[in-house]
Parts: structure tokens; sequence; C-alpha cells
């Protein structure tokens, strides 16, 4: 039988998701003796027409990128949303938060009105086109990639968490964020990544997005009590908070 | 079996003499905070621990446990751990819960993963030497444990930073053998062991609890409906960390996974919470414990009614970690008692 | 303390063992009829009502009622009516005959066929999949005629095609020894029937209420309704068993999944004598 194609596509990103593919080293030859890329551009030149797979990196900021979205889903069986900025809209979401065109001057500045840089708010890839599976995370994990390609190969639906990091960051026995006076989003931000960030002795930055149904008033509620400020609870919710479902 | 008395050298000396021979995982610093792990060099044991961050059921219950391995060609085989190792230095509270979950996993269906590890064990037992902000275990009589049994050593420090070494079991003797130089000890150190115990039992209490533990399956009994419930719910994110650091929580789930080859896997089991929303929901997505308030409550009615019903034991042991894990403040046990025994005169 | 042979030899609770799926075909759009043959190993004494683990490897493992009955089957053979609705049963879904499976179990209360309902009129209340536990007392009642009274099989689905057991359906209704009623919430063109909810049928029947044993299993919606229609019967809740679904993930006490307030329904339950469990908040 043939092995089922796959194709890595990427829009608006820093690619560093795909670069943690590329970095799985073993897995990496363990996901080769399993599937066909057949279109990558980060590492192959080859293209195709049709993917069994297709895993798309980065938000839609432009016209242009989501015509060739939903060319991509209409060759595609499954497709994987790969990182937050396909997922949740991730960190280009900032620009949401502004004037399209205030944006464009800011980075552009004078050329901000050249026609190739025209630009619009950032979305997710699920609010241009359906979406089988996310891969949550700024950058994404490659086991959980794997382990979700492994499932669709297999027809079996990977599940994915609707609980919050603090599961998992209870599992790891790190000590809470909060009591190092920090903000962490933890308590809002759903599980997958194996509480990496605390882990490793930061707070949680949310890039996973938020659970299901975040208690943000929960959060916040609390800020005076740890010697924070109900703006420092917003400004770390900015960075991969913006222009989602939920909000303060 | 026989009870001495050891001087703080020869003490650290017997640690650095069992460091080598056995298996230990004992408390150490983990930042500024204190973790169960495995004991390399005697050095880093910190019998002066307040509270670990996890209690030590995850050695005989473990976070991410591999129950069953398979092919899909319907193999399955069963895998059982049973390496002896040492639990050094388990506060006594936590043997308490310990001694729960050993009752419930032996009783009506024999786990054998969980008695496997349980059986391969060895508990040393150290009365707490620094009390935690939170704990309250001597509201709930698991402050000492000289009147229980089920472990295998009994450490207390006293003053001078001796320790009163008690052995209660062969498998101690096995460790307390390498202490034959020391001195049994005499009845004054006897006494002052006793001393520890009375200022422990007074120490261990940072939050008081106004009824006896005996008092809270019936305070519950008439507390089902208290609006106590969505007040403190309210502020709930269902993260189960009250739940993950809990001494006396042991539910779990249940996956499979597989293997590159696609044709071998393992059944694992992995903690889990009665906080986290989807905890009771079937396939189809219907949820039997819908509301935060109802899961909130069903915590506290399995660690103040339900596991009595069980087996006759609160399965609260007053360890506090749940007051200090829960950042919004919901999670005192012994806040939530009080209120509801106020409420109900 | 056990040493590691005495513990190889203790049996483990979560362990399948091999069966072989023997048949399959569908009934409707969601749901398979399987018997499953056990390949070795000792065979499972269950009673109607008991469920079973089925474990597809890689899929994971579902809690499954048991639809045969001992009296007509062997107890190395089980058949099962299974829905299509998560990993597990999308699996079992994609099986043919031949290929493995596990089993464990059986594991639950079962339907008091050996005693409460003994020598009385039984009545049996079975919303969409709810029948097919109850098919395992039904057979088993039918199969054992002559020792309960008279027998009424209610039951109801949503539509014509959610109906199961179509041939056994067509025998009941055509039984002079028993009283078969079926409705359906929505009816298609065909559909000559009768067309309401389950409640409906239970208006028309009447019983001796001293004397009846009455089975209901459904969706969790149906008790509360069903239950109110049967205290207007003047039926005891003493009289009144129910099967209960939760969610489970280890079937033997110990996940926690399925406890409906302090009782552990997979230990307890699934089936529930109403009386035990009509102060338990969460029950119903």
């Amino acid at each position: 039988m043939a092995k089922p194609k796959i194709g890595i596509f990427d829009f608006a990103c820093c690619e560093g998701c795909q670069l943690q593919i590329v970095n799985m080293e073993e897995d990496l030859l363990n996901l080769l003796a399993l599937v066909d890329p057949v279109e990558w551009r980060e590492a192959m030149s080859d293209q195709s027409d049709h993917y069994d797979i297709a895993i798309v990196e980065g938000s839609i900021t432009r016209d242009e990128d989501a015509e060739r979205l939903r060319k991509v889903r209409e060759s595609a069986d499954y497709v994987i949303a790969l990182g937050a900025c396909a997922t949740i809209g991730g960190v280009n979401k900032l620009q949401n938060n502004f004037a399209i065109e205030d944006v464009q001057v800011m980075v552009y500045g004078d050329a901000a009105n050249m026609p190739h840089l025209a630009s619009t708010p950032a979305q997710a890839i699920h609010e241009v086109v359906k979406v089988d599976y996310m891969v949550h995370g700024c950058p994404i994990d490659a086991h959980e990639l794997t382990h979700v390609v492994r499932c669709l190969l297999a027809g079996k639906q990977p599940v994915m968490p609707d609980y919050p990091v603090c599961v998992e960051c209870k599992m790891k026995e790190n000590g809470c964020r909060y009591e190092y006076g920090e903000v962490c989003l933890g308590p809002v931000t759903r599980a997958g990544c194996d509480a990496r960030c605390p882990s490793n002795g930061f707070w949680c930055f949310g890039c996973r997005g938020y659970v299901d149904d975040p208690n943000l008033e929960a959060a916040a509620s609390v800020m005076e009590q740890y010697g924070k400020t109900l703006d420092d609870l917003k400004s770390k919710m900015a960075l991969f908070g913006s222009a989602q479902e939920h909000k303060l | 079996m026989n009870i001495k008395r050891v001087t703080e050298k020869e003490f650290a000396a017997w640690v650095d003499a069992l460091t080598p021979k056995h298996t230990l995982y004992a408390p150490q610093a983990k930042e500024d905070r204190f973790a169960f792990d495995r004991l390399t060099a005697g050095e880093d044991l910190r019998l002066d621990y307040d509270v670990s961050i996890l209690p030590p059921k995850k050695y005989f219950l473990p976070q991410k446990e591999v129950l069953i391995k398979f092919d899909r060609k319907g193999n399955f085989e069963s895998v059982i751990a049973h390496e002896p190792f040492v639990l050094f230095g388990v506060h006594p509270y936590d043997f308490v819960a310990m001694d729960q979950l050993n009752t419930i996993f032996e009783q009506d269906n024999y786990d054998v993963h969980y008695m496997a590890r349980k059986e391969a064990a060895t508990v040393v037992v150290s009365d707490v030497q620094v009390a935690s902000a939170d704990v309250f275990a001597g509201c709930m009589g698991n402050a000492t444990v000289e009147d229980r049994d089920g472990y295998d050593v009994l450490l207390t420090r006293l003053d001078d930073g001796s320790y009163v070494v008690e052995t209660r079991s062969e498998k101690g003797e096995v460790l307390t053998g390498l202490l034959s130089s020391a001195v049994d000890a005499d009845e004054v150190t006897l006494q002052q062991r006793e001393q520890v115990w009375n200022r422990t039992r007074e120490q261990l209490q940072k939050h008081k609890l106004e009824m006896t533990p005996e008092q809270i399956p019936a305070l519950l009994d008439k507390s089902y409906d208290h609006p106590l419930w969505a007040e403190k719910a309210e502020l709930c994110h269902s993260c189960g960390s009250c739940n993950l650091v809990c001494p006396t929580c042991y539910c779990f789930t249940v996956e499979d996974e597989l293997n590159w080859d696609m044709e071998t896997g393992q059944r694992y089991r992995q903690w889990d919470g009665c906080m986290l929303t989807g905890f009771a929901t079937v396939t189809g997505n219907h949820n039997f414990r819908d509301k935060k308030e109802a899961r909130y409550r069903h915590r506290y009615y399995r660690k103040g009614k339900y596991v009595w019903d069980m087996i006759g034991e609160i399965a609260c042991v007053g360890c506090g970690r749940c007051i200090s894990a829960c950042t919004t403040n919901i999670a005192n046990p012994v806040e939530v008692f009080n209120q509801l025994s106020e409420e109900q005169q | 303390m056990m040493s590691a042979t005495e513990l190889s030899q203790v049996r483990d609770i979560y362990l399948p063992q091999k069966a072989t799926v023997t048949e399959i075909y569908s009934m409707t759009e969601t749901e398979k009829f399987f018997r499953f043959h056990l390949e070795e190993g000792e065979a499972f004494d269950y009673m109607p009502g008991q469920f079973m683990e089925v474990s597809v490897p890689g899929f994971g493992e579902a809690p499954i009622s048991i639809s045969s009955s001992p009296t007509r089957v062997d107890k190395t053979t089980f058949e099962m009516v299974i829905r299509k609705a998560g990993n597990v049963t999308t699996a079992l879904h994609a099986l043919v005959p031949g290929e493995p499976v596990g089993l464990r179990g059986p594991y639950g209360t079962h339907f008091p066929v050996e005693d409460a309902m003994k020598g009385k009129d039984v009545v049996f209340v079975c919303g969409g999949i709810g029948l097919v536990p109850v098919r395992s007392a039904i057979h088993y009642v039918l199969d054992n005629r002559d020792q309960y009274g008279e027998v009424t099989i209610l039951s109801g689905t949503r539509s014509p095609e959610d109906r199961l057991f179509t041939e056994e359906l067509y025998e009941w209704k055509t039984r002079s020894d028993i009283t078969f009623l079926e409705t359906v919430d929505k009816a298609d063109a065909r559909w000559g029937g009768t067309v309401g909810v389950i409640t409906t049928l239970l208006k028309r029947i009447q019983i001796n209420p001293a004397n009846t044993v009455v089975i209901v299993c459904g969706p969790p919606i149906m008790y509360k309704f069903v239950l109110l229609e049967l205290r207007k019967l003047n039926v005891d809740n003493s009289q009144i068993y129910v099967s209960l679904e939760r969610h489970m993930r280890c079937a033997v006490g110990k996940c926690g999944h399925c406890q409906i307030n302090g009782l552990y329904a997979c230990q307890k339950g699934a089936v529930f004598n109403y009386a035990d469990i009509v102060d338990v908040k969460e029950a119903i």
C-alpha cells in the first residue's frame, strides 16, 4: 500500500513549528517510514495536487493567502493546523487590536500603501476553512504532532485536552508560578504541552489558547492578592489572547 | 521491634550507607520547595522539609503508568513493577493517606499494579520537623502516627539533633540493621519523643477545624444544598490542582497509545481529577456533573463522606496542599467544613 | 510481602482476554450487532443486565452491555449492539469477522431475573438502545416463561429507522403470551403504529402494581418521566429497577468516573433498585 501523502504549508508565521519537525531527529525517520511528504517548502522542492494530510502553519493575513488555503483544503483529506499562528491566530492577532491601516504604517512606514503589502486582520486557519485537528503551541511539541499523525493514520480521533496547563504542571511537580510572584496563564490555558514553560521556570504564556470555558474573571479576581493589577494580567493575555472568543 | 537513639552524626552516616545499597526516594530541595526524588547522596536529604509539592503516593500510583502491553492481533500482557525501593522520610499525614489508598486498591478488586509497588516498598516515616504554612494534620488526628501500623521505620528528631529510630517491621530491620552500634533508646529519650509528638500535634494546626473529623460525614449529610458550593465554585478554574496534589485522590483515566510500528502499543493510566470539566462526560457528550458547583461539592463529599462510607476514614489528612495549590483560594477544607458547620446552627 | 512470583499469579483486573468477532452487521445507521467468541481461557458467567469492557487494542476500552442471554448462548459467546460514538466504538464498527478484540468482565449488577422478578408480572420499559441490555433479560424471561406472570414489553425509539432487533420485535408482537407495545417519537410515511414518547405506552397498560416488577432502561432524559408515570400507576419504588449509564474507565470501582454521589455505578449498578437510589441526588 502506498504511504499516505503529506503536504506541509505555511502562511504568516516564523516557520518555527516546521523547524520543530525538522529537528525531530530519530522521530523524523520514524515519521517518514509511515508517510510520504510530497510538498514541504522548508525541506524539499516537490509538489503534489492531492494530500492525505495537509499540515498548515501560520495565520491568514492576506486575501490571496485565504484563497491558497482554500485550495489546500480542497486537495486534502485531513487538515492539521500546526502551531499557535494557525490554531488560534497567535501573535499575529496582536495586530487585530489596532486599525489595519495604522498597523501597516507602523510596520512598513512609507511603503505601507504598496499593493503587495495589503493586509487583512489575522485569522486562525479554522476561521477560513474547516480544520480536522489542531496541534497547538508556540512552538508546537513535535511529540504531539507525531501522536496526532499516528492517530489519524490508525483512524483514531486524537484527544485534545480540555483542561488547563495546571494539570500537567502539577504532575510535573513544579512549584506554582504564582508563589514566585508571577502572573501565569496556566489556569486558563489548554494543556497538552506538558507544562513546558513552568517546568523551565517561566510562567505560562498561554500559547495553546484558552480551555473551552476559561474562568478569566477568577484569574482577574486574584491579581490584588498576589500584588498585581488587572493590567498585569491583561498584558500577559495580549500576546496569545488578542482577538480571541474569550476576553476580560 | 526496637527503638534506638542515634546521634546526628551516626544518622548521617546511616543514610550514606543506605544510598548505595537501596533505591531510596526521599524529600529534597526543588528550587525553594521540596519534592520526593531519587536520593543518591545523603547530603541531599532534607528531613526538615515542610511539605513536598506532590505527595509520595506517586511511587505507588505514578502520574502515568503502563498497565498493559498489547499488539493489534489481540494479545494483551500485564506490565507489573516490583523492584524493591525505600520511601524515606514520609510525613505522618502522607502515610495515613497512603494507608487509605492501600486499603482501597487492595479491597474489592485487588489492583495488582498498585499493590506490587506497595509490596515492593519499605516505608520510613519521619515526624514533621517544620510545619508548612497550611498544614492542619493536627486537627485531623494525623500529625503523628505512633498508634498506627503499616509502616516500617519511624524517625523522630529530638531537639539536640539526634534521632529516635523505631523499627516496626522486618522490612524496616533490613535498613536499621546497619545501625547496630547505636544505643537503645532509654526512658528519657522516649519521654523526649513524646514531647516532640505533643508539640507537633499542636503545631500542625495552621487552620483550626471547629469540630472533630468524625463529625464531618454527618455535617455533609445535611449540607448538600448549601449555597456555599456555588459561591466557592464561582472562582473555580476547573484546573484540578486540588485533586492532583491531594494525597488521597486516586482517580485516573485509561488510554491506549500505538507505537511507531503501528502494531504494538500500551494501555496506560494517568491521574485524573473530578474537578476537571469532562470528568463525568460520557461518549455522546452528556456530562453527568456539568456544573462547577456540583464538581466542587463532589470533591468535598469524597473527602468527607464517600470514602468514609467505604473504609471508615476521612479522606482529608490535613496536609494543606490543596490550600496552597489553589490560586483562587477556594480550596481550604477547614474553611469549607467550618462554614458549613456554623451555618447549620 | 508478596514475592514477584506470587504477584505474577495474581489476576490482573485490567487484563482483557482475547476474543474474536464472529459476526457483525448493521442494525441502524449508527448501531451494529456484534457476536464475540472467547478464544481461550475461562468462560464468563454472566446475567442479564451486566456489561463487559470491550477493547480494541490501540483504541482503548469501552463498557458495553451484554445483549445475549445465558439461556441462549454458551458462556464463551457474547452478543452486543454497539452505537458508533467515540474512538473505541468507531474502531469496533470497522472490524470484520475474524478480527480480535479484548474482553474483560462481566461487571456490575444484573436484572433480578432469578429473584425479585420470579413469579411476578414483569414490565420492560426500553428507550432507544436501552433495549440492548434489556433484550438479555427478555430472552431469559421468555426462555423460562412459566416462571413469570404477565410479561409486557414497551419499546420506544426516535424514529422507525432506529428500531433494533426488528425480527424479534415482530416475534414479540405476534406472541400471545406477552404484551408488546412500541412507539416512535417521530414517524415516517410507512409507520402505521403509535407516535409519541415512551410514557405514551405506559398510559395504555393496566397493571397490578403490587405484583409487578418494572425494568427501565433508556437515555438519561427518559428516567424522570417514566418514573413519574410509574408513580401514577402506584408501582412501589422497590419494584422498579433502573439501569444507569455513566462514564467509566476501569469498571472495577477504582477510577472514580462512574460515581453517582458515593456509589460506583460499575459496582453497585448499572442495575439499581430504584428504592436504593431514590435519595441519591445525582442518580436520576
